[in-house]
């Protein structure tokens, strides 16, 4: 039977003709816990490689990690399936209203989290107020080559499409806001919508075991409606109400 | 310390330094703006106006504008396949025979640009019936090209609300489903992440 989620799409802020309301389900049953998702992500999103000394500190930067705990107590030890944790998307996003300079916004028209770089100015609030501990703060500009002169060669690989952040600025998951922008660009230029499966962000094309599933959630006959709406499906920390747009399947035969 | 430096600079030739001091000052910050306005120096003197008014059209030699993101500034090839059968002459053209004999990109300098963290296509905009003067001025009066306003935010903003008003021009017959949908197309325009990703 299938279970009650709480969905975003029930949700009156949201502008009434929207042009789609996206999520993602990540199917924890197929996940192998390699980090492609992560790697992806990183290339994709011109996320920087912030070195040893750094991550040392805590400083890690990863828009997408896999998470996982023992359970139990020695000698009788389980792990908990592999967990791909990005930004939710909430849609009632802990992360927004303690922004004092309106860095951290909602998406009116497609109901996503949004994180406008050239307003932030570092006060890393919303990164103290998720939940999900999904957002990263750059504490130094690592990609520029005359501080790393060992990553030279990685300033010639950022993707034009996502913006270079500077330090001092938080930054998250965006659901690859850039391939949605393409995605509705190549869609509007053949005067069509946007079909099921158009938009793959990075960690679900690099998946090799398909577990990622992105699409519209507004839209029930999608593939990433259809394996939400299963017994299996769940939200992390769904108990604080931020009705997040990832749904995670586990516990499946 | 400070009462005595006080005292020093209320007397009369005091006050004439301060003046000079903030005169100093405020025609530095004027000197720095009208800098920052000028367009920048370019290899070629391209005359637009020139080329405009030959019947040459935009996308000849900007294609990119119809289709992408980015119009693209034509390399010397282009350039060449007219100019390889007119007389070189002039001050201008020799520099370009010159770029083309040595196989030289000519390194022309962006005028209309927005900054990184701003994500401009050209498509949609081509798309939605907009032409090139609309933005960029009447190049036919321009011999190297000059910005006609201040490219910021502001600008971009204030179009994307007239084109999506429901006022008579957008909506004639005040038809409720037009109005609906200009104004998810309104919501959807002054999104953030329209532009900022």
């Amino acid at each position: 039977m299938p279970k009650e989620l709480k969905s975003p799409t029930s949700s009156a802020n949201t502008a009434q003709d929207v042009q789609g309301i996206w999520g993602m389900v990540v199917d924890q049953d197929l996940c192998t816990g390699c980090q492609a998702c992560v790697a992806a992500c990183s290339m994709e999103n011109n996320v920087p490689f912030v070195g040893e000394v750094d991550a040392g500190y805590g400083r890690s930067m990863q828009w997408i990690r896999i998470e996982r705990f023992w359970q139990g107590s020695y000698p009788n030890i389980k792990a908990t399936p592999y967990q791909p944790v990005m930004c939710q998307n909430c849609h009632n996003a802990p992360c927004e209203p303690v922004c004092p300079v309106y860095a951290s916004v909602h998406s009116l028209s497609e109901d996503l989290n949004l994180q406008v770089y050239n307003r932030c100015v570092g006060t890393r609030y919303c990164a103290n107020n998720c939940p999900y501990e999904a957002r990263v703060f750059n504490w130094r500009d690592y990609m520029d080559p005359r501080q790393r002169p060992e990553l030279v060669t990685l300033a010639n690989h950022f993707n034009p499409d996502v913006t270079v952040r500077r330090r001092g600025v938080m930054e998250k998951c965006t659901f690859c806001i850039q391939r949605i922008r393409h995605a509705e660009d190549t869609a509007a230029s053949e005067n069509r919508d946007i079909r099921d499966g158009e938009v793959v962000p990075a960690c679900a094309q690099a998946c090799p075991a398909s577990a990622i599933t992105f699409g519209r959630i507004d839209d029930p006959t999608t593939k990433v409606s259809q394996a939400a709406d299963t017994s299996r499906g769940s939200h992390l920390l769904e108990e604080l109400g931020t009705i997040p747009h990832v749904t995670y399947l586990a516990g499946g035969a | 310390m400070i009462k005595k430096l006080f005292n020093v600079l209320n007397q009369p030739l005091g006050r004439i330094g301060i003046f000079i001091i903030a005169l100093v000052v405020l025609s530095g910050a004027v000197w720095g703006i009208a800098q920052a306005q000028k367009p920048p120096q370019q290899p070629i003197q391209f005359p637009h106006n020139l080329h405009v008014r030959l019947g040459i059209q935009c996308l000849y030699c900007h294609p990119g504008a119809l289709r992408g993101p980015s119009p693209g500034i034509p390399t010397e090839t282009k350039c060449w396949g007219c100019h390889q059968q007119i007389a070189i002459q002039g001050t201008e053209l020799p520099k370009l025979a010159a770029y083309v004999k040595n196989n030289q990109p000519i390194d022309w300098v962006p005028v209309a640009q927005v900054p990184d963290f701003v994500h401009f296509v050209h498509r949609p905009h081509i798309a939605a019936g907009l032409n090139c003067e609309d933005c960029h001025g009447n190049v036919s009066n321009m011999t190297v090209y000059q910005n006609p306003q201040v490219m910021n935010m502001g600008w971009c903003l204030n179009c994307h609300r007239a084109k999506t008003a429901n006022n008579p021009q957008n909506n004639p017959t005040n038809d409720p489903a037009v109005a609906a949908k200009l104004e998810a197309l309104r919501v959807k325009l002054t999104d953030c992440s329209t532009c900022h990703y």
